[in-house]
């Protein structure tokens, strides 16, 4: 009985342990592309214009 | 846009400021643009005199109502000393603490605003509003300025701190900004047909270690917002509508100011016509001969400073008024690079020669980049076929790389 709890725990403990490394290893959603750059984009003086006069 | 932050997880949008419009007739289209950038999620707008032309009881409702970001640091209340709008904003983007102020010009006519509201010498207010946002941990500092060329390069030159600069008021488009001092520099061109990318590279504490700026025109090639496109379609098909019925009364109220004491005026190409049938038959090939139906495709036949270059002397004697009560005088036609006709007799005493110049009153560079007068010229010059190479369809296609 002893030999079979210990069996469990240590497979729980494996999977757990894989679990972790798993996480580890994939990027989170949270995680942020290209983190040293940052883009600014810009309009200026646009003078009323909803679109090009064609 | 949309592309650009699938790239780059750390994007900042903003709006340099001189969006209203240049006429009274086209309020609607300040309101309309403010509602359009907080659909856009601009995260600043900066501002300019031209804000400030009709009221700044107008612009203060307007911005109340619309909740649009809009910055100016030198800007105040003359009687109360308080700032008009918030100097800056600080913007938490990524990893990244992102301050944002703007400056306008000192040296502008306020209009109907220049006894309720004064303007701070710009490089006191910078200095001030540096200070402060890199106290309050702001990494990356961007002006939004609204002084020019000439002023905006000496202020950043002059004051340290500023990481990024925009430049607007009248500024010569330049495709590729610059570094000023340690500013990087974005000439970003305008009404609404260019937009300017600054690429900031950071090191370890989010400071900006380099920058690079590079300004695209809006052509075809980039498809637009879905929600966006019809937001302006559902503006554009009402407005237009009262926009023409306005043009119509403001042309009829000119048309009796032109006509008393102008002896020289416009005839129209049917009367050229009549000498030179060979010159009409071949100005009948070329894209000037529908120039006026490009404008209503556009839906752009009630804007005045699109007409004038899509008709035969608009609003001049004889000329153009709306299509209408002047349906002879409307795409480009002789008059337009020729001259009026009532001076014919003295064309060949001085002959009007049509020259690159004589183009580039419609063709600049802003409203049409493509233009190259050595390419375009034979498809107008009237000397027959065999020399024309085909004109360019698109603007600077290709300019922004795939998928950005």
């Amino acid at each position: 009985m002893k030999t079979l709890v210990s069996r469990i725990l240590a497979t729980a403990m494996l999977a757990a342990i894989a679990m972790l490394l798993l996480v580890a290893a994939t990027p989170s959603k949270g995680a942020i592309a290209e983190p040293d750059k940052l883009v600014i984009l810009s309009t200026t003086d646009v003078k009323g214009m909803t679109s090009a006069c064609g | 846009m949309d592309s650009i932050k699938a790239s780059y997880g750390q994007v900042v949008l903003v709006d340099n400021g001189g969006f209203f419009p240049m006429d009274d007739m086209h309020q609607d289209a300040s309101w309309f643009l403010m509602d359009a950038m907080r659909v856009l999620n601009v995260d600043a707008v900066g501002m300019s005199e031209r804000e400030l032309r009709f009221s700044a009881t107008y612009l203060r409702a307007q911005l109340k109502r619309s909740q649009l970001p809009m910055v100016c640091a030198n800007l105040y209340d003359a009687k109360t000393k308080k700032l008009f709008v918030q100097p800056y904003l600080l913007k938490q983007v990524g990893g990244v603490k992102v301050g944002i102020f703007g400056l306008m010009s000192a040296n502008v006519d306020l209009g109907p605003s220049k006894d309720s509201l004064r303007v701070e010498d710009p490089a006191v207010a910078a200095k001030r509003a540096v200070a402060e946002l890199r106290k309050k941990g702001a990494t990356v500092v961007v002006l939004l300025s609204q002084l020019g060329k000439v002023e905006s390069e000496d202020l950043v030159t002059a004051v340290d701190g500023i990481d990024a600069a925009m430049i607007g008021h009248n500024v010569p488009l330049l495709q590729k900004g610059r570094m000023v001092k340690n500013t990087v520099v974005c000439y970003g061109g305008e009404q609404g047909q260019y937009i300017g990318r600054t690429l900031i590279t950071l090191d370890d504490k989010k400071r900006m270690k380099t920058g690079d700026n590079e300004t695209f025109i809006l052509g075809p090639d980039i498809p637009d917002k879905k929600e966006i496109t019809s937001l302006v379609k559902g503006f554009e098909d009402s407005f237009n509508e009262k926009l023409r019925r306005l043009e119509k009364e403001r042309a009829a109220e000119d048309a009796k100011k032109v006509s008393q004491g102008a002896p020289d005026h416009y005839l129209g190409g049917e009367v050229c016509a009549r000498c030179h049938p060979a010159e009409a038959a071949q100005w009948k090939t070329t894209k000037h001969a529908q120039a006026w139906q490009t404008l209503v495709d556009a839906k752009k036949d009630a804007t005045p400073e699109c007409i004038s270059c899509h008709v035969v002397g608009y609003n001049q004697a004889g000329g153009f008024r709306d299509a209408n009560t002047t349906p002879t005088m409307v795409n480009v036609q002789c008059e337009n690079c020729h001259g009026m006709g009532t001076q014919h007799d003295a064309f060949r005493t001085t002959p009007r020669r049509v020259t690159e110049q004589t183009c580039r009153s419609c063709h600049t560079q802003q409203a049409s980049p493509e233009f190259d007068f050595a390419l375009f010229e034979p498809h107008i010059n009237h000397k027959g076929v065999g020399t024309k190479q085909p004109l360019p369809v698109s603007p600077m296609k290709g300019q922004i790389p795939a998928g950005r």
